[in-house]
């Protein structure tokens, strides 16, 4: 990524946020959202808003927008052109909202009106701030979708928003955002929520405007690979306050904040020169417990590792070294080291090859649920989806099984025909040699007992009306033949293990942060010490911090316990950290299966290579790869011909593609399976 | 589009002959018939016997049926069994009576309803947004008979400013004096308010928190068009259903409301064909109630899939 922004910079800051404090009051008291937040924005430049959720960031965007639903109280200044936003009167900020400050929002789908054509929601944005003619207006809307890289910009105004996919849908928001060529565009989680193939078209489109456009962009996100991607400069905010502010090389190469080395330390990396995949450091607690009370000490105390007497007593203020800014007393203590030892991701390798889960060519199709559009008349069902097709995979004692693919892939899928929540309509599968019944019902308590599985969010997988002790005592009385006294004393010992604080067991979920949710998930999961657990999405939804955590946990259980995982995510870097093999999901077909290693290596199948290409990595310097995968995941149904990813293949090679399914190739006789035309040795990597 | 369409009348035609098949079941099980009601007490045997004959009720029911579908089916709706006229001739005034009544209360109710429900939404929790929904709790908690004697005792025993009754002059129009046509369309409308009023103004409080409004308000657009352009249109959604349910029960409310004030219409019709065992009478009235429910069902899905773009039919 060049960097050659620093020249346009030194003109006055076109937004100066100053000592920002939002509080909102609600009945349950005031939530001081940001206590203390500064920074600054120059044309042409991207500052990167970084931090785990929950730390203020976008209350700290809303802000500039002058966008706080509710009862607020706003302090300090948020400067724009020299003008304070804070107080402004409504008319006077409709003046400026997406005219010379625009917003792209995380969640495109649900940005956009659902009952209004593309068309009207670009043209009512021109028609209210420029001076325009019917006919100018129409030339501007397809010159914007243009400019956005949609396809078809004159006819996309007539299509509504649930006709388009979701990277559509985003490109639309970021063209109604440039409308009127604004000066500041603030973008909040943009590419969150979004497959990673189409978060990487998202960003390169950013990049490239950056370039183009002559306006200052603050980019919110929690994820570091994004923001090394498009940032030029970083502020850090940690529960409310902004902790750190550099050049995106200093903030990555040389953190001065031990929150901002902590977050960089909880990314997994893939293995170093000697091949050993490092242990994720985590940062313990949650962001959570600072939010409340604030008392005179620095915020981040409590979780840091190099603490002193003086952190407690006094809180420290933001202070400028060469443009460093970082609010600690002890920037100099901060090393790579902090946050523990360079250790590697486990100490054992598991050498029992006993095969606890075995699929062979496992397959489920949906059929339609309205097979007809009417209930006398109308359509012939439509042929099933196959939602997978010929999955064979096994999973030995003590080992990981990642599965990775876009959402639509078959991943959640195949767990869930597993567990038995969906029912597979051919081939088997077994569990430590035993013929696993289709519906969960037909199984025996020991299969029930031995199989467990963990789903992406805690918060709808909670009774929440129940203390959470009933969801891990409840699994204990089933399938452990604990009493009831038994099983309490057995939840507080799993809660303790899982690194919550045992008392935790009379509270309902939501007195519980997300991660801490999660955890109990996994308490629950590990209940009784199944033989195996599906981890759908497990760590999808938590902060870094969090997610680190939990991947050590799970690391932690296996070599305890001696449990197999299955572990799904969309996530690369997450698999490859707890991964022993790997299998690559295509619209249900599986493209690649191998040990970890192999699959994430050169050759690979094309979709795997995609894949990797996509993922951004948290480093300013690494060269964005360049293949780029448009559209979705495309729904297939039988009577479907040719290689399931031929539709979007960069490497596409002639008529066969189209017309025939795609072989399994192994790579020299190993267990490392492809699914391509393209022979094994032109396999390898193009980039 | 025309397919769907052939398709719902279809259904609607099949919803019609249950209905009459249902109706002319629980009138054959129920005990007495046509010609006891109209001897009354001082029936004799014979009587009975002879007056059965005459009107064809000695023949099995499901022949009785068979007739009179093949009848609707010409277009023919029957004889009254009591009055011993052409059914549609008795129920066209009487109809005509009714749709004065129903159609004014939903005119005037929906829209009134709807603007409230919008101007209290987007002032949820100020004095006025309160004052509007305890008046519309009350307005739906109060039965039409309740309503209906309040507003008899304000404005006809103690004001005297309006006629208690409206009794109609056979062979006039209630149009020729409307002012007996007051308190029953308030009666109506007080109910058909409420709820429709306090369903727009939840639905609005709903969609002025939905991510495309915010982005509406961020695009800089002025508030009417925020409300009236991304609001409303989505807040009607849930509205429309709740609409399409209220005319089916405003149907209902007819009955009861043409009763309290002697109204000549079809819920008059209706309970005395119920009291007299007039079969052709009710099976006229209860599907003529049994289509405006489903058309008022069409009409509802019509107006949604036009505002939902997401469940239009690809045609």
């Amino acid at each position: 990524m060049t960097n050659n922004s620093i020249n346009q910079t030194d003109s006055a800051p076109l937004l100066e946020v100053k000592n920002l404090g939002v509080s909102f009051f609600t009945p349950r008291g005031t939530v001081r959202a940001v206590r203390d937040a500064s920074l600054t924005v120059r044309r042409g430049e991207v500052v990167g808003l970084v931090g785990e959720s929950g730390c203020g960031k976008s209350t700290v965007a809303f802000s500039i927008m002058g966008y706080l639903p509710g009862i607020v109280q706003v302090d300090g200044e948020i400067l724009y052109d020299g003008k304070d936003l804070v107080g402004m009167d409504e008319s006077e900020l409709e003046a400026l909202r997406g005219n010379r400050i625009a917003m792209v929002y995380q969640d495109p789908q649900t940005s956009l009106n659902p009952t209004m054509k593309i068309g009207p929601q670009m043209r009512e944005v021109l028609k209210t701030h420029l001076d325009l003619g019917k006919q100018e207006i129409r030339s501007r809307a397809i010159e914007l979708f243009e400019s956005v890289g949609l396809a078809s910009p004159d006819t996309i105004g007539e299509r509504y928003p649930h006709e388009l996919s979701g990277g559509m849908q985003q490109r639309v928001v970021i063209a109604l955002a440039l409308a009127c060529e604004p000066d500041l565009l603030i973008m909040d989680e943009p590419t969150t929520g979004l497959d990673v193939t189409t978060e990487a078209t998202i960003l390169d489109l950013i990049v490239d405007l950056k370039d183009r456009v002559n306006a200052g962009i603050l980019f919110v996100s929690h994820n570091l690979g994004v923001i090394a991607r498009v940032a030029d400069r970083v502020t850090v905010m940690y529960a409310s306050q902004t902790v750190e502010d550099a050049d995106v090389r200093n903030i990555f190469n040389s953190p001065q904040h031990p929150y901002t080395a902590g977050l960089l330390s909880c990314v997994p990396k893939p293995a170093n020169e000697l091949g050993i995949t490092p242990r994720l450091k985590s940062i313990p607690g949650s962001v959570f417990e600072a939010r409340l009370e604030a008392g005179n000490e620095c915020l981040f105390a409590p979780r840091c590792p190099i603490a002193h007497d003086q952190c407690t007593q006094n809180a420290p203020e933001i202070s400028d070294a060469d443009g460093h800014q970082v609010r600690c007393f002890f920037p100099d203590e901060v090393t790579s080291d902090i946050w523990g030892e360079l250790k590697p991701r486990r100490d054992f390798e598991s050498e029992d090859d006993a095969v606890v889960i075995e699929a062979n060519d496992l397959n489920v199709r949906y059929r339609s649920r309205q097979g007809k559009k009417y209930i006398l008349f109308g359509d012939e069902a439509q042929p099933p989806v196959r939602a997978v097709v010929d999955a064979s995979f096994k999973v030995t004692k003590s080992r990981t099984l990642g599965i990775v693919g876009e959402s639509g892939s078959g991943k959640s899928t195949t767990a869930r025909a597993l567990i038995g929540l969906t029912q597979k309509s051919s081939g088997s599968m077994l569990l430590n040699g035993d013929e696993l019944e289709t519906d969960s019902a037909n199984r025996s308590d020991d299969q029930r007992a031995d199989l467990r599985m963990v789903f992406q969010n805690p918060t709808a997988s909670l009774n929440p009306k129940l203390p959470i002790k009933h969801a891990i005592t409840r699994s204990l009385k089933l399938f452990g033949n604990f009493d009831n006294q038994g099983a309490y004393d057995e939840a507080r010992a799993l809660l303790e293990a899982v690194g919550l604080n045992p008392d935790y067991i009379e509270r309902i979920p939501s007195e519980l942060s997300g991660g801490e949710q999660q955890r109990v998930a996994l308490a629950s999961a590990f209940a009784a010490n199944p033989k195996a657990i599906l981890a759908d999405e497990a760590v999808s939804a938590l902060d870094v911090s969090v997610q680190a955590q939990v991947l050590n946990l799970l690391l932690r259980n296996q070599q305890e316990n001696e449990t197999s995982f299955v572990f799904i995510s969309h996530d690369l870097g997450v698999v490859r950290y707890v991964s022993d093999d790997i299998m690559v999901m295509y619209a249900g077909h599986v493209a690649e299966q191998g040990p970890a290693d192999a699959v994430l290596s050169s050759p690979s199948h094309p979709y795997t290579e995609a894949l990797l290409s996509a993922a951004p990595e948290p480093d300013p310097d690494a060269t964005p790869s360049i293949i780029r995968l448009d559209g979705a995941v495309p729904t297939m149904r039988e009577r479907f011909t040719g290689c399931f990813f031929a539709d979007r293949c960069h490497r596409k090679i002639d008529q066969r593609c189209d017309e025939i399914e795609p072989p399994a190739q192994s790579v020299n006789s190993s267990n490392h399976i492809i699914r391509c035309h393209i022979p094994i040795d032109q396999l390898v990597s193009q980039s | 589009m025309l397919r769907f369409l052939l398709v719902r009348f279809s259904l609607i035609f099949i919803t019609l002959a249950v209905v009459s098949l249902a109706i002319f079941g629980v009138t054959e099980v129920l005990p007495g018939d046509v010609a006891e009601a109209i001897l009354g007490k001082s029936r004799t045997p014979g009587a009975l016997e002879t007056l059965r004959e005459q009107m064809g009720l000695d023949r099995p029911a499901w022949q009785r049926y068979v007739e009179w579908i093949f009848g609707v089916l010409q277009g023919d709706l029957g004889n009254s069994l009591v009055q011993d006229r052409p059914v549609t001739e008795i129920l066209g005034s009487r109809l005509q009576n009714s749709l004065v009544l129903a159609v004014t209360a939903f005119l005037i109710s929906v829209p009134s309803a709807i603007l409230v429900g919008v101007w209290a939404g987007v002032r949820q929790g100020s004095n006025a947004d309160h004052t509007v929904s305890v008046i519309s709790l009350v307005a739906i908690s109060l039965p039409e008979f309740v309503t209906g004697f309040i507003l008899i005792v304000i404005f006809s025993s103690t004001l005297g400013w309006l006629p208690s009754s409206s009794l109609v002059m056979p062979g006039t129009s209630p149009l020729a004096r409307p002012v007996i046509l007051i308190m029953p369309i308030a009666t109506m409308t007080a109910v058909l308010f409420g709820y429709v009023m306090r369903m727009t103004r939840a639905n609005v409080i709903e969609a002025l928190n939905t991510n495309y409004v915010r982005t509406a308000i961020l695009k800089g657009l002025p508030r009417w068009q925020v409300i009236w352009r991304h609001a409303v249109p989505n807040a009607m959604l849930p509205t429309i259903a709740v609409i399409s349910i209220n005319v089916g029960w405003m149907l209902g409310g007819l009955i009861i409301v043409e009763s309290v004030f002697a109204y000549p219409g079809l819920g008059l019709s209706l309970i005395n064909a119920v009291n007299r065992r007039d079969l052709p009478m009710l099976q006229a009235i209860s599907l003529l109630i049994a289509a405006t429910y489903a058309i008022s069902n069409l009409l509802a899905d019509l107006a949604y899939a036009w505002l939902n773009p997401r469940i239009r039919i690809s045609s």
